[in-house]
């Protein structure tokens, strides 16, 4: 593993801590996304990790080396900051160049790659304006440059599409993965756009009030979610409430009977979660294909919603409410508000959790 | 109903620029007074001057002891100026730099004698210096100037630093300067506003000190508000209003680079 984060904290003053006992590891070129919510502490870990505040307690390693102690100055990391920190005196080529001069590269090198690095983030021609002239999108691209220009060993990027329109959102993602595995940089992806980290990250962390709540691989994370908490961060999600039966099933309510692919000790209580988009949906009193290993409801459809690319419906079904998203064709809708309907999924599509915890 | 309260409207307006205009005359009368004054003909100050003439202006350039005090004031306030920002600049950044315990607390004490009557911090400093030797002379001149102007300096240079962006000093980090660097490179440009206000305000403030001048300048070594005042004492022609019309024409020019300085701090920042 080249990057190692072993067991890191801070405190800021008296407070709770801000991260604590984090630990992850990532492999040479990989790209690490790190996923929260605001405030959990993701660019206070990048923070750490950079130099730029002194971690509490814990350690981080690079290629091996303990580099803890060491001053920002000396670890080589490019850092694109959530807040841009464009150096407001300098013109955007300076500002782009100043990494690059730290390294004495020769005054011609340096305009050859500043001038391929502005390319990159399709900035050509902005070179002499000063940061203030930029709009907010143009700025973050700036800094996206800046840290990325000198081919540092590892790459910690702050946000770093926040600011951007949908389709540049898109570019800009796809090249930055593209030159991450082309220089085989080593990089920590901070977002709270889960289908941002997923398009492009080898690995997730996601985080929790400072905490690991799992790591893994995007399909591990969506799958099989360790938390109620990564479970309903990673996308919309159905929640119902209910209680192991002896013979396996989950009873909801006394009114509704689910199945789960991994069954839980008999009287807990249990959360039971499933994906809008996982629910099948067919009129009343039509057959249910593969009934075998499948978890069927009658409810009746009270809303339906058209956001372009999926209709949601509200499904009120044994006293609960569920949502069920369907892609849309051009056909048009097959179901009214009021049709009778029937909900089907499969059994491993039911997530569980022991429901002790408030999460 | 709308043309009434339009009406009532521009009638308040009225009043408000009467009452600024009021103001501004009643602060700025005095100053403005001056310079008819130091054209007067006469021989002592009236109001209105009989008759023009530049006389007091020669008077002034052949008045040897007006000349002496104000080049010995000039260079005074250019050396306190020097000092204060070769002190204070240090200082400034690394109280704002560091988070340590009391931070505030020192900040407060280093700033304390912003609040302090002059009298009392001239009659301390009297006592110090006169046990020195210290009365009379450039460099006890220099210190006590710096009793006044370390202070102000400090106040103006820990805001100035507290405007700065966020994070763009480790943002240079990052990119692999050595914090010298960053300082040379990132902060110092940043805050060279903050830094011509500072030295602007340390030579007015160094320049027109009287209370301090009064007390440890002595017999010897002259300078111009001390001077000033022990010419008024014993006479009233217009050669002060000359003075005093040149010191105003120079504290004018000061602000306006202290503006330019404020103005291009707002180009600078983010
Ligand atoms: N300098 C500081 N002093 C005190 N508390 C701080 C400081 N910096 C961050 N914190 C606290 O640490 C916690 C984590 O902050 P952090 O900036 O790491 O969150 P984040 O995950 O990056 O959030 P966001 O997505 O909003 O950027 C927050 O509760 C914040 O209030
Ligand atoms: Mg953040």
């Amino acid at each position: 593993m080249y990057l190692k984060v072993d067991s890191l904290e801070k405190r800021y003053g008296a407070f709770d801590p801000s991260v604590s006992n984090l630990s992850f590891s990532l492999a040479q070129g990989e790209l690490l996304g790190l996923l929260g919510p605001s405030g959990c502490g993701k660019t206070t870990t990048l923070r750490m990790i950079s130099g730029m505040v002194a971690a509490t307690s814990g350690r981080i390693l690079v290629g091996g080396h303990d580099v803890t102690g060491l001053p920002t100055y000396r670890r080589n990391m490019g850092v694109m900051f959530q807040s841009y920190a464009l150096f407001p005196h300098m013109t955007v080529a300076e500002n782009v160049a100043f990494g690059l001069e730290m390294r004495k590269h020769s005054k011609h090198e340096i305009a050859k790659r500043v001038e391929s690095a502005l390319a990159m983030v399709r900035l050509n021609g902005v070179g002499d304006r000063k940061p203030r002239q930029l709009s907010g999108g143009q700025q973050q691209r700036v800094a996206l440059a800046r840290a990325l220009v000198f081919e540092p060993d590892i790459l910690l990027l702050d946000e770093p599409l926040s600011n951007l329109d949908a389709k540049l959102r898109d570019d800009m993602r796809n090249e930055i993965r593209e030159i991450q595995q082309r220089l085989r940089m080593t990089t920590i992806f901070v977002t709270h756009d889960q289908t941002e980290a997923m398009a492009i990250c080898d690995r997730i962390v996601v985080m929790n009030k400072g905490r690991l709540e799992q790591i893994g691989t995007p399909h591990e994370i969506y799958e099989t979610p360790a938390t109620p908490m990564v479970a309903d961060f990673v996308g919309r999600i159905n929640r119902l409430k209910g209680t192991w039966r002896s013979d396996g099933a989950i009873d909801i309510n006394g009114s509704m009977t689910i199945r789960a692919s991994r069954p839980g000790a008999r009287g807990a209580p249990v959360l039971v979660m499933v994906r809008p988009h996982r629910i099948g949906l067919v009129a009343s009193g039509s057959a249910i294909p593969s009934a075998e290993h499948e978890n069927v409801l009658a409810g009746t459809i009270r809303q339906v919603t058209y956001i372009g690319d999926t209709l949601q419906y509200s499904v009120e079904a044994a006293g609960a409410r569920i949502l069920v998203e369907k892609a849309t064709t051009s056909a048009g809708d097959p179901f009214q508000s009021g049709a009778e309907v029937l909900l089907h999924w499969s059994e491993q599509d039911t997530l569980t959790f022991a429901a002790d915890g408030e999460r | 109903m709308i043309r009434g309260s339009m009406m009532l409207q521009g009638l308040i307006r009225t009043f408000q620029l009467l009452a600024i205009a009021a103001i501004l005359a009643f602060l700025l009368a005095p100053v403005l007074l001056v310079f008819p004054i130091s054209f007067s003909a006469d021989a002592y100050v009236s109001w209105p001057p009989s008759g023009w003439s530049t006389k007091w202006y020669v008077a002034l350039l052949e008045n040897d002891e007006m000349l002496e005090a104000f080049r010995n004031s000039f260079l005074l306030a250019l050396y306190v100026t020097v000092l204060t920002l070769l002190i204070a600049t240090p200082a400034a950044v690394a109280l704002a730099r560091s988070t340590f315990v009391g931070r505030d607390t020192l900040i407060s004490i280093f700033t304390a004698p912003l609040l302090l009557p002059s009298i009392v911090l001239g009659l301390a400093i009297l006592i110090i210096f006169v046990g020195q030797g210290l009365v009379g002379t450039w460099p006890g001149m220099i210190l006590g100037h710096l009793v006044i102007t370390l202070p102000y300096a400090l106040r103006v240079l820990l805001t100035g630093l507290g405007t700065l962006p966020m994070f763009v000093e480790d943002a240079a980090g990052t990119l692999g300067a050595h914090p010298l660097t960053v300082f040379r490179r990132i902060t110092l440009p940043l805050m060279t506003p903050a830094l011509v206000a500072t030295g602007a305000l340390s030579f007015i403030v160094s320049f027109d000190e009287v209370v301090i001048s009064l007390f440890i300048a002595g017999t010897q070594l002259k300078l111009l508000p001390v001077s000033l005042y022990h010419y008024v004492e014993s006479r009233t022609d217009p050669l002060v209003a000359a003075v005093s019309a040149i010191m105003v024409l120079g504290t004018l020019l000061i602000v306006l680079i202290m503006e330019r300085a404020m103005g291009l701090r707002r180009t600078v920042a983010k």
